[in-house]
């Protein structure tokens, strides 16, 4: 009884103490986390694997803070504590610094301190000639051009996105975390007076690993095999994708898939999302947001008239960051008549790029010179381009084209030329290289874009001010609504009618460069839509891979609601009617899916073969080290003492006659 | 089982067994039979069935290193050459290492 006691207070003990030991764990004793940080996580297409991993235990290295790129030389020859995690500004965050560490094996990963806005001289982690290999510029067509030969697009580009690191590069934002780390690497990491310092030392664990591996056709490979034959299977990579969305003016048949006779259709095009050097964080804002807001707001003047003739399709293209994920599914869908016309049915082409920052009231407008050449669609291109010319000078733009042997820039529109010669026009605000100084960089945001309020406005008074930026692009979209309207042929004494509204540009741009959570968002989504709005920060424009629960990226929902909003007729349905409009006329507003895998062919050069890994654990932490001869010390101390106790135990086992019976034999021999 | 209290034809039996159940691809019943009958094929006294136990603990040892031998060779020109042979390399293995390629 007294036993049984005894144990169950033992075992009590040891419970209560592990409970406690939780609450108030070493492991938060030792361990900093650090919260707000993003990864690079890697990318994978038909050939290559890009981004960064840590091992799978994650890398670990004393923390060096990189001053001026002289310190590099500590880290990578003259440090006496290697590997070092390098923590440096973002100034430093460049080509040269990068492919510097990226050679030393002295180097254990990257935190870079990102501030909010980017520097001066300009950033762009993309390369400088996007998606060269997707576009319609190749040795068949118009060699001369292909590889941005004429003009490079993106001249600031340093191609970081596109580097595999074989260490973790995270992000940090300049707020009380670095400022913990830095404290944390000034009291221990400097030594005094310059002399080496002295254990402990301050250090950074980051865990990304990374379960795909050298390209897409492997890592789907791999998920096939997981799949079929694992008891527990595994996946290792995920196909980036997500939907287009379209509308159009006049509702089209979607039940009947294919060429559609005696339409006539002007397509109205935007992309929808941008990517950045580090994991879903893309602000896209000049990059896409310009566009298609722009688009927006003219779809939404469009819809005050009367429908011109010709139809007019609104396009937003997803994933066109990536090889032109977006666009390719729909022309290649239109060529084999899954889609709602075909390419037969393509009247002409206008697409909107970077429009936010144009110099002197200027943009331009680029169209191909190599289909050009071919009389019939030079003729439609000049009657595009003489349209947009005369009404620009109505609002105070002006509108001009390039030289006419210059190719056209990265754009959705160059998908459709692969597939022929159809005519178009793509308006920018620059004439040969980007305007943008951050294409693709996480700089790229509303800072940038001068969409900025004055001091102590609500959220709700700034949603309703109307910015300059947001009055500029509103005279764009009405110079673009009213060219599509002649283009389409829609009567002419219409066309004073047509005026985009400067409010709801403010309210968009509000939307995607602020605030989501809003209450212009949350009127116009549904009650279950209102649930994606969530956060008080702007959405990330990476086109992502599916989550479940949440099947469509943010950005594509907004813009899906916010164009049924801008151009749909209030209609007379009951609430569940609305919840069900298959039954119902003219909802043409639909998201369109595009996974880009066309068939089992993930080594493919004329699509997009884009795949995002997939990992278990992304996180960050900072501890005190001990040197290497006190943590051997302490191991070789337990093992000693461990080897003691055995023997001790052993020798005391073997002599327990002795030890133990001796003293009660006497008694019980003197019984 | 105490091998002890077994009489000498239920060990040649036993061990016999072992033997020729090695030929079934299952060279783990030779490692049995070779670290189990290693006593009384060469340490004990002589007996009448101990000649035979010998033969079959000798012929299981070879065995055994017949098949250590091709499982080494094997198993390290497959790590070896695992990321090289890419395709072939993956339907050949029952778990892939994440991340590596």
């Amino acid at each position: 009884m007294g036993l049984e006691s005894a144990k169950l207070s033992i075992f009590l003990i040891v419970f209560w103490l592990s409970n406690g030991a939780r609450c108030n764990s070493v492991e938060q004793k030792i361990y900093v986390l650090l919260n707000n940080t993003i990864p690079c996580v890697r990318l994978l297409n038909a050939t290559h694997q890009i981004g960064c991993q840590s091992s799978i235990s994650g890398d670990t290295g004393v923390i060096h803070v990189l001053e001026a790129e002289s310190d590099l030389d500590w880290v990578l020859s003259s440090g006496p504590n290697p590997p070092y995690m390098v923590m440096m500004d973002a100034h430093l965050f460049n080509r040269t610094t990068m492919i510097r560490l990226k050679g030393s094996l002295r180097v254990a990963g990257v935190a870079v301190v990102i501030p909010k806005s980017g520097p001066s001289t300009g950033f762009s982690p993309h390369n400088t000639c996007p998606n060269e290999g997707s576009g319609v510029y190749s040795d068949s067509y118009g060699p001369d051009l292909a590889g941005c030969n004429g003009t490079v697009w993106n001249p600031l580009g340093n191609g970081l996105s596109y580097e595999d690191f074989n260490f973790p590069i995270f992000s940090l934002k300049e707020d009380n975390e670095t400022e913990v780390i830095r404290k944390c690497f000034r009291e221990h990491n400097v030594g005094l007076n310059g002399s080496t310092p002295q254990y402990p030392l301050c250090a950074m664990q980051l865990f990304s690993h990374m379960h795909a591996v050298t390209n897409t056709a492997t890592c789907m490979r791999r998920n096939d095999i997981q799949t079929s034959f694992s008891i527990s299977p595994e996946i290792v990579c995920d196909a980036l994708s997500d939907y287009n969305v379209w509308g159009s003016i006049v509702p089209l048949n979607n039940t009947e898939k294919g060429h559609k006779e005696n339409q006539s259709v002007v397509i109205a095009a935007a992309r929808l999302d941008g990517r950045s050097f580090f994991w879903d964080i893309a602000p896209a804002g000049e990059g896409s947001i310009t566009g298609f807001v722009t688009l927006l707001a003219a779809a939404q003047a469009l819809s005050a008239v009367t429908p011109p003739t010709r139809n007019i399709l609104y396009a937003f293209f997803q994933g066109e960051a990536f090889d032109y994920i977006g666009s390719s599914r729909m022309v290649y869908d239109m060529e084999k008549g899954k889609f709602v016309i075909d390419l037969e049915n393509i009247h002409s082409i206008l697409e909107i790029g970077q429009v936010g920052l144009r110099t002197d009231s200027k943009l331009w407008l680029h169209s191909d010179p190599i289909s050009r050449k071919n009389s019939t669609v030079n003729s439609e291109v000049l009657k595009l381009v003489n349209y947009l010319k005369s009404e620009a000078p109505k609002l105070n733009i002006s509108l001009d084209e390039p030289g006419v042997t210059q190719a056209l820039p990265p754009s959705s529109f160059q998908r459709f030329l692969r597939a022929r010669p159809i005519p178009g026009v793509v308006l920018t605000d620059h004439q040969s290289a980007f305007s943008n100084r951050y294409y693709e960089s996480l700089y790229d945001n509303a800072e940038y874009l001068n969409v900025t309020y004055p001091p102590n406005l609500s959220p709700e008074e700034q949603l309703e001010y109307v910015t300059d930026t947001a009055k500029a692009l509103a005279e764009l979209a009405t110079v673009v609504a009213r060219s599509l309207y002649r283009q389409a042929e829609g009567e002419e004494s219409q066309l004073a009618k047509i005026i985009a509204d400067p409010k709801i540009v403010t309210q968009m741009l509000y939307g995607f460069l602020i605030q989501t959570n809003n209450s212009w968002f949350q009127a116009l989504m549904s009650p279950e839509g209102q649930k994606i709005l969530g956060a008080t920060t702007p959405p990330q424009y990476y086109v992502g891979v599916p989550v479940s629960g949440n099947p469509v990226n943010t950005p594509t929902r907004l813009v899906q609601y916010i164009l049924a909003n801008l151009t749909g007729t209030p209609a007379n349905l009951t609430q569940t009617e609305c919840q069900n409009p298959e039954g119902v006329e003219g909802e043409s507003k639909e998201l369109y899916s595009y996974f880009w895998v066309q068939g089992p062919d993930y080594s493919s050069h004329d699509y997009s073969t884009w795949t995002e890994s997939r990992w278990k654990k992304i996180s960050a932490r900072i501890f005190l080290v001990a040197s290497r001869e006190l943590e051997m010390l302490t191991l070789g101390v337990g093992v000693a003492v461990l080897l003691v106790s055995l023997l001790l135990t052993y020798f005391i086992s073997s002599k327990a006659d002795l030890l133990f019976s001796a003293s009660r034999e006497p008694a019980s021999a003197a019984y | 089982m105490n091998l002890e209290r077994v009489p000498n034809e239920e060990k040649l039996n036993l061990c016999r067994k072992y033997y020729l159940g090695g030929f079934a691809f299952l060279p783990f019943l030779w490692l049995v039979n070779v670290v189990w009958f290693f006593r009384e094929a060469f340490m004990k006294p002589t007996y009448t069935e101990q000649l035979q136990i010998k033969t079959y603990v000798k012929r299981s040892a070879l065995g055994l290193l017949l098949w250590v031998a091709v499982l080494t060779t094997w198993i390290t020109i497959f790590q070896h050459f695992r990321a090289q042979w890419g395709e072939v390399a993956d339907y050949l293995s029952f778990t892939i290492p994440l991340g590596i390629p």
